[in-house]
């Protein structure tokens, strides 16, 4: 029973995945279209690299800091040294990483409500430093980005979406092997209780920094890749929302889970845009604030966890 | 430098701390009785402007005689998210709470931005003008009057939590929660009372920061809301005596460091202003103590 409900779930993986290649084919281009869909790539991967934080026991409530920090250093190094994108948006990987673990040293002896404060303060000073550095980070107005495919190229929205694509099953799939080695296995451990997995022999310190360290990286490679999706950056990278955008997402889909921020931000986003396209602005984030908190109060484990429950409801009817 | 400049700066501080000890009280005390936080204090703050702004616009008294409706129309709010919210997940963990508290900003910041857009609302106070003159020193009167409230309700709050019958009880619920149910204690009651109170102190703050001259818009309550958690957090969570002490040296702190930094600069002949970076300072003061004591200055209770 459990192999096959595994295999399920890897095969569903598979034709998902067979079916975001085909998407362009089915649906033809459309730039509205591929544009929603490389956002909701970038998105996947952000939510799950925070989901990855969470697995330790650390919801951080700033991630929207480490989100732009990648992508104005990608943008700044982009833009000073001329070279192309590719390759910055790795150093904003590894300066989002950087700070991550600075941030990560003062977090890891914190309990969760300090951290969350933390971590949500931060957000908001890192907001701060960038409009106050205008000399290097162009202080409101923002700077601008060079895009991943250059304009001129015919087609070019493709191409971004075949990389983002491309880029977000290599991140998810690190993240995936990551939870399922003992690297997961400790981070588990430590989040159920950190004194028992501290008496087991695991590092706590050091395995809260690599949580810290590895989600703030591909937290800054999925800002670098948005920001040169757009090409151009503003402060409002770290708006409140951008923080709780991967909450939601993870939350909504199923936490703690490789699957849940993948279908959580296909939902959430799916309805965002639908609604949007209703014409409905502060209406639609009103509903997502109810389904935040009805999730919580009624179906914990997330959307994942429906078909399991509607499974459980039968058999103690039957 | 000039002393009186200083002394202003020192008294702008004073007002701010007032702001964030009224808010940090309410959090700290939700906290005492129900080992909750609730991240969305911020969002109450600004219900409260909000509920004394509508209130002053259809009936023009005196604004502050509004502050104690604007209280309890948000204390009944905080009443309504006590029993609806929180208190079905109380115990399912940490990270609940917290993500539930976020659902919660979301729906309030955006549900004000729908029905009264996202213009900033402000009220003309009847001492706007009004400055005290104390030798060279010039104080506005809205900044003395909020000290002074701030002051009366402390006191008040103070003797409520140590010599009433239900003060003891919400003390002895934060102390033992089954040794008060034990002991007869309404429990539930006491999370209901605490939420109450504490959404009451957060609209008082945002009735009073409104009133003062400061803009009201749907996004207000998450910088005075950090400001608080610092506090709390600096003070050690759950400590009264804590949350003043520390609400107070960062209101001071925030204004007066970069007048200082602005005079050191200037002696080596730059002009620069350091206002913009008040934020960053709270933040800074919370890293560094947070560094030097995980738990806070005055919290010892390891939870």
């Amino acid at each position: 029973m459990k192999l096959g409900r595994l295999s399920i779930k890897a095969y569903l993986g598979i034709v998902s995945l067979i079916l975001a290649v085909l998407i362009p084919l089915i649906l033809g281009i459309s730039h509205y279209l591929l544009t929603v869909l490389i956002l909701m790539l970038v998105f996947i991967m952000y939510a799950s690299a925070w989901n990855l934080l969470a697995l330790s026991g650390q919801g951080s409530l700033g991630h929207a800091a480490f989100f732009g920090i990648g992508g104005y250093t990608s943008a700044i190094i982009a833009n000073s040294l001329g070279i192309s994108p590719f390759a910055t948006i790795l150093a904003g990987g590894f300066f989002a990483a950087f700070i991550g673990v600075l941030i990560g040293l003062t977090c890891v002896r914190l309990r969760e409500w300090f951290l969350a404060m933390v971590t949500f303060g931060f957000a908001i000073i890192v907001h701060t430093v960038t409009t106050e550095l205008s000399w290097l980070t162009g202080g409101w107005d923002g700077i601008p980005a060079k895009k991943l495919i250059p304009v001129t190229i015919p087609n070019y929205i493709l191409y971004e979406y075949y990389l983002v694509l491309l880029i977000t099953v290599i991140v998810i799939a690190i993240i995936y092997l990551i939870m399922k080695s003992k690297i997961g296995l400790a981070l588990e451990a430590i989040r159920e209780n950190e004194l028992e997995a501290k008496v087991m022999g695991i590092n706590v310190t050091k395995y809260k920094l690599m949580a810290f360290a590895v989600s703030a990286f591909f937290t800054g490679i999925a800002g670098a890749l948005e920001i040169h999706h757009f090409g151009y950056i503003t402060p409002e990278v770290y708006g409140i929302d951008i923080s709780f955008w991967p909450i939601i997402y993870c939350i909504s889909g199923g936490l703690l889970t490789i699957e849940g921020p993948i279908l959580g931000t296909i939902l959430i986003t799916l309805l965002d845009e639908s609604l949007k396209n209703f014409g409905w602005t502060y209406e639609r984030y009103i509903l997502i604030g109810l389904i935040l908190i009805l999730v919580v109060r009624f179906l914990p484990k997330g959307f994942v966890s429906i078909p399991e429950k509607i499974k459980s409801k039968l058999r103690s009817h039957s | 430098m000039d002393i009186g400049v200083l002394i202003q700066i020192l008294v702008w501080g004073i007002y701010a701390g007032c702001i964030y000890i009224l808010l940090a009280i309410g959090l700290n005390l939700i906290f005492g009785v129900m080992k909750v936080v609730n991240f969305a204090h911020g969002e109450l703050l600004m219900l409260g402007a909000y509920a004394a702004f509508w209130i002053y616009t259809f009936s023009s008294i005196n604004p502050y005689l509004i502050v104690p409706l604007s209280m309890l129309l948000i204390a009944i709010l905080g009443i309504f998210i006590e029993r609806l919210c929180f208190r079905p997940i109380m115990g399912t963990g940490k990270l609940n709470e917290i993500f539930l508290s976020l659902g919660l900003i979301y729906l309030f910041q955006n549900l004000v931005a729908f029905l009264w857009s996202t213009n900033s609302r402000y009220i003309r106070s009847p001492y706007g003008e009004v400055v005290v003159h104390i030798g060279a020193i010039k104080l506005p009167l809205d900044y003395l009057i909020i000290i002074i409230v701030t002051i009366v309700f402390l006191i008040a709050f103070q003797l409520f939590m140590k010599k009433t019958t239900t003060g003891r009880a919400m003390r002895a619920t934060s102390q033992n929660r089954e040794a008060a149910a034990l002991m007869g204690i309404n429990v539930e009651r006491m999370d209901m009372l605490s939420f109450a109170l504490g959404s009451a102190l957060a609209a008082a703050a945002g009735s009073l920061w409104l009133i003062s001259g400061q803009m009201a818009n749907p996004y207000m309550g998450a910088i005075p809301a950090i400001k608080a958690f610092a506090v709390v957090i600096i003070g050690g969570l759950g400590s009264i005596p804590g949350a003043i002490i520390a609400g107070m040296t960062l209101g001071i702190a925030e204004n007066v460091v970069p007048y200082f930094m602005q005079a050191l600069v200037a002696v080596f002949g730059y002009e620069m202003s350091f206002t913009g970076w008040k934020d960053t300072i709270a933040f800074l003061i919370l890293i560094i103590v947070l560094i030097l004591r995980p738990t806070g200055i005055f919290g010892e209770r390891g939870e």
